[in-house]
């Protein structure tokens, strides 16, 4: 227990860095990933049939390989194989690789969803706007926009909850988010080792950032129920 | 016409956004292409140099200023201190090493794993974190003269210890020893039971949470780890089942090697080496 006491401080503030690795990566992901999702998702329901097989192909290969897969070619293939070492050794071309593969990988996620959501609002809506007079572009922002982000909440939820815990898997490029943290204690760290109880006390972290996810993204709902 | 416009703005974007990961070599090399057309002369020398810094990669780390090594946390080798600086008998001696270069040492965790990928991906310079120079490192990277001795050794509860002093005695144990390691090959070398697990550390914790009865490790990190005063009381080494040496790694076909091999033999003769070695207890290894 004296031991458990005297590691404590040490250990939280080390999971505290990796965390905020953690978090700082979960917001960049969500800041590029939500609108380029949006482009691609424009993209698959274009009229043009090749730019439809484009992005149905580039979704397929993106959702169809592991992202850990994804995150180890972006970050050392252009060293490898071009010669050219874009990202840096640090920790800043870590992040910035990671952030790459995870907005990339996410976007695709969410542009599915976002097809979805479109595709749910009656055409009757669109013949109606045309009869209006407005143009296809007013129709989306001024009368589905709203009515598809209503719909799409709880599935956009769950990935958002999804996209906090795979950021551990960024340490495969060794980004030292939080799971990286906890984990060197287990081999050895400023003086402890052979401790396993950081890597289990990580799993709170994450717990506790979900629940406040669930919370405010459960007030989001509350607040898009006026229009059904 | 509204709508093609806009998809087509779409594929370039989606073009544009895939080239970032990709080819910006090319476009450096085509911006510098349209200079050397320009300015034919400048471009000349510039190109003369570049060639140059291509063949010396010590040349390419000085103007970088920067001198990326590859780590683990590994006591006593690379450790961080109460204030989260990397210490250890390999990080001080980087540090040294860098000092001598005239540029700053910047330690990377990378994963174990990883390491010849961080190297041929370029991301780093060099590993230098008790390497074991085995045949697949050597011939995976261009690598130093040896400057420490380890050797492979079996780590067992204290209070049975003395049962278990020869290699005849190991046959009965389960061990737990790192995937891929030498302590791996030295438990097939001797056929003994065991279970690969997922590093050094995990193998010590094996024992202690009695899931496997003795260990293989690194008689190096064996004395940094177990034994009185450490986290593992109640564990000791035994047997030396290999002796092996640790090596720095550079790309193949660095010339970063041998400035290194230059720099250990020139910090063993005004005594550095062993100034460090002793600071943290690792003087009886060093390789002379």
């Amino acid at each position: 227990m004296e031991l458990f006491l005297e590691q404590l401080p040490i250990v939280l503030k080390s999971l505290n860095v990796g965390f905020l690795q953690t978090l700082k990566l979960f917001a960049v992901t969500l800041i590029g990933a939500l609108p380029l999702g949006l482009l691609i998702s424009f993209g698959t329901m274009s009229r043009l049939a090749p730019v439809k097989t484009l992005f149905k192909i580039i979704i397929w290969i993106v959702r169809g390989t592991p992202l850990m897969i994804q995150l180890l070619i972006i970050f050392y293939f252009p060293g490898l194989v071009l010669g050219n070492p874009i990202w840096g050794g640090g920790e800043s071309g870590r992040f910035a690789a990671a952030a790459v593969a995870f907005i990339f990988n996410y976007a695709c996620y969410f542009s599915e969803i976002f097809r979805g959501g479109i595709q749910s609002i009656p055409i009757g809506q669109d013949e109606a706007g045309l009869v209006l007079g407005m143009t296809k572009t007013q129709i989306f922002f001024r009368v589905k926009l709203l009515q598809m982000i209503k719909r799409i909440l709880p599935p956009v939820s769950n990935e958002i909850l999804t996209l906090v815990k795979d950021t551990s898997l960024a340490r495969i490029i060794a980004l030292q988010e939080v799971i990286w943290a906890g984990q060197s204690f287990m081999k050895g760290s400023q003086g402890i080792s052979g401790a396993i109880w950081p890597m289990f006390f990580t799993a709170f972290y994450y717990l506790v950032f979900n629940g406040i996810l669930t919370v405010l993204l459960g007030r989001l709902e509350r607040k898009m129920e006026f229009f059904r | 016409m509204k709508r093609k416009v806009l998809a087509m703005m779409l594929i370039g974007a989606m073009a544009a956004s895939m080239a970032a990961c990709g080819s910006s070599s090319e476009t450096a090399e085509s911006s510098a292409a349209a200079s050397a057309a320009a300015e034919e002369t400048e471009a000349a020398s510039e190109a003369a140099e570049e060639t140059e810094a291509a063949e010396s990669e010590v040349e390419a780390i000085k103007a970088k200023g920067e001198l990326v090594v590859g780590i683990t946390d590994f006591e006593p080798m690379d450790y961080k201190d109460a204030d989260g600086n990397w210490i250890g008998f390999d990080a001080d001696l980087a540090n040294a090493f860098g000092e001598s270069l005239g540029v700053t040492v910047t330690f990377q965790e990378i994963d174990w794993d990883n390491k010849i990928l961080e190297l041929d991906g370029g991301v780093i310079d060099c590993v230098w974190n008790g390497m074991t120079l085995t045949d697949e490192v050597k011939s995976a990277m261009e690598t130093t003269e040896a400057y420490l001795n380890n050797s492979q050794i079996v780590v067992v509860k204290a209070d049975v210890a003395d049962q278990y002093q020869d290699v005849e005695s190991l046959k009965d144990l389960n061990f737990a020893v790192e995937a891929g390691s030498a302590g791996e090959e030295e438990a097939v070398n001797n056929e003994l039971n065991y279970t690969g697990v997922q590093n050094q550390a995990a193998a010590l914790m094996e024992i202690a949470s009695g899931t496997a009865d003795a260990a293989i490790i690194d008689s190096l990190m064996a004395a940094a780890m177990v034994g009185e005063g450490t986290s593992y009381e109640d564990l000791t080494y035994t047997v030396a089942l290999s002796d092996e040496e640790y090596g720095v790694g550079c790309r193949k076909g660095s010339d970063l090697a041998a400035a290194l091999n230059d720099f250990f033999q020139a910090s063993a003769e005004d005594g550095t080496m062993d100034q460090i070695a002793e600071t943290y207890g690792v003087q009886a290894a060093l390789i002379k």
